[in-house]
């Protein structure tokens, strides 16, 4: 890689040993795809180190002791725990304590403790064609789609980056790259396409076809914007999506040929009804009528909106006995939505509203179950309306899962019982 | 019996162990058990990945694969090389950058007709090289 004079001092240290490191492996990672040069990069989702990935923490704090700084505007995605709240998740008290170190570390290094997968939904929505790195695979697939902003699938890396400015040009920084490989022409009724999970599982089918590449998708009516962000999560969790474009929705292509730039598709795909109702089949494995222990919503993070719209629809309502009803959002929409008496609304029904973390990123694997000899596996059957949320479930929990809209997925929490 | 295809180097260094092959997609989050470091689904369900060659056609799911990959690493329980059939995912690249495991990426779409769990293989990424050692003749 060609580096500018500032980044070869960068590198061999006129900036400190944490900036060479840094720029060691930015430059190696560069080198490993065929990047020509780095880019400077204005906006970084960092991974929040979480307390359940043995020795993360504690690399989180040498990290910061060590006096580590961002240069740029930086978020932090989720934890395994609700750090204003510890021990309402049910966690075991020391892998609360252990996760709430991590908070001084990001503040030392002038880090913005969001916690959430959803910094979009803050005001963090980067200009179009701006460069970022971003964590979080619903937050990488919304910048990139929805904002027209550019970012990779960051990983730890993305910590390098905050503390550089530094990102090697290559893969979706790069125009050729984003260009779509597979058509997909839905021709499901506009009225099926009206809810947050039908754009889930729309998501989970095509992800599941196009894998890591680029899907081009017609024939949908427009959708909200939390649509869009469910939409996203499911195409990176079928498959590892990137970026997608909706015609005359996503900002980088008005039309099919802007979104192939002139290319013929590699393939082409009709989605109906059938495939979207396969998808449910897929994760619907509750047996009618059983027992349900957990319900889910809010993966990824709900909007103040969201939360309203599931406050109109829990006031003077009870939750059944045995059920955790989890509403999860971020630290930051959870005191306006206290202000606005959702929260009083929402709990005083028997739900619980959860910032900072969600069920996939808490104590609830099977693995720290395990560890700390807890009931494994510690969720039976989850209900809820996002497919992220119940294919990871359904793995890392070992629950059974039914995916099915938010309002039936409060009912089910009223009532107790899968219908 | 031997066989030898070619891949394109992700992360420097060799490795050789039993493979454990994945025909389709593999997520290391949600495929793999953090703890135990055993794979949590078909066809290699139970096996564990340390010492391990994983193959595998694509890599899919979460951008948290990269943080397993590296928990793995330090449990000692990450594979000692990586295969993949489609372009390598930047998110896991920087795990296996990170937990110092060759890596090679493109390979010849042959090796997943071919290469079978239990086979040995050696990876030697710096000359983008998977030699697949077959156990039993197939």
């Amino acid at each position: 890689m060609k580096l500018t004079r500032e980044e070869r001092d960068m590198l061999v240290g006129a900036e400190g040993d944490v900036v060479a490191e840094a720029m060691d492996c930015l430059v190696q990672f560069g080198d490993a795809f065929g990047a020509e040069q780095l880019a400077d990069v204005e906006y970084c989702h960092y991974p929040a180190e979480m307390a359940i990935y043995a020795g993360s923490v504690e690399d989180a704090v040498d990290y910061a002791a060590r006096g580590a700084k961002v240069r740029v505007d930086t978020t932090t995605s989720t934890l395994c725990c609700d750090l204003e709240r510890p021990l309402s998740t049910g966690i075991p008290e020391p892998l609360a304590e252990l996760q709430a170190r991590v908070e001084h570390a990001h503040v030392s290094m002038g880090i913005l403790d969001t916690y959430t997968c959803t910094p979009q939904l803050l005001g963090w929505t980067p200009n179009f064609g701006s460069i970022i790195a971003s964590v979080e695979s619903s937050a990488i697939i919304y910048f990139n789609s929805a904002l027209g902003a550019r970012t990779n699938r960051g990983g730890l890396f993305t910590r390098f980056t905050a503390v550089t400015g530094k990102y090697p040009l290559m893969g979706y920084l790069l125009d050729e790259n984003r260009r779509g490989t597979h058509l997909f022409k839905v021709t499901i009724p506009a009225e099926r396409l009206q809810a947050y999970d039908a754009w889930c599982a729309l998501g989970f089918h095509i992800g599941g076809i196009v894998g890591g590449e680029v899907p081009v998708i017609t024939g949908v009516p427009k959708p909200r914007q939390d649509w869009l962000i469910g939409f996203g999560a499911a195409l990176a969790t079928s498959g590892s999506v990137t970026l997608f474009h909706i015609p005359g929705v996503t900002p980088e292509a008005d039309t099919v040929e802007d979104a192939f730039m002139g290319m013929q598709p590699r393939e082409i795909h009709e989605v109906g009804v059938r495939e979207l109702d396969t998808v449910y089949e897929k994760m619907n494995t509750i047996p009618r009528g059983a027992q349900v222990d957990f319900v889910t919503l809010g993966c990824p993070h709900y909007s103040l909106e969201q939360l309203r719209y599931a406050a109109d629809m829990l006031r003077g309502k009870k939750v059944a006995e045995g059920v955790r009803f989890w509403v999860c959002t971020n630290r930051i929409t959870r005191r306006q939505a206290e202000a606005l008496g959702y929260v009083r609304d929402i709990e005083g029904a028997g739900a619980l509203v959860v910032a900072d973390t969600c069920p996939v990123e808490s104590h609830m694997r099977q693995s720290t179950c395990r560890e700390y000899g807890m009931k494994t596996p510690n969720v039976e059957a989850m209900v809820t309306d996002s497919v992220k949320m119940s294919r990871y479930c359904g793995d890392l929990i070992g629950c059974k899962t039914a995916l099915v809209d938010t309002e039936a997925c409060i009912r089910v929490a009223i009532s107790g019982r899968w219908e | 019996m031997s066989r030898m295809f070619k891949g394109r180097k992700v992360v420097r260094g060799s490795a050789e162990g039993e493979a454990v092959v994945f025909p389709g997609g593999f997520s290391f989050l949600g495929d793999v058990d953090m703890d135990t470091g055993e794979v949590l689904v078909a066809p290699n369900k139970g096996t564990a990945l340390a010492g391990k060659v994983l193959i595998y056609r694509e890599t899919k799911g979460s951008s948290g694969g990269c943080v397993v990959l590296m928990t793995l690493a330090k449990k000692g329980l990450a594979p000692v090389a990586i295969a993949t059939v489609k372009p390598a995912d930047y998110n896991l690249a920087e795990g296996a950058i990170m937990a110092k495991i060759p890596f090679v990426c493109d390979a010849d779409g042959e090796l997943l007709g071919r290469a079978k769990t239990g086979d040995t293989v050696k990876i030697d990424a710096d000359e983008g090289s998977i030699e697949v050692r077959q156990l039993i003749a197939s």
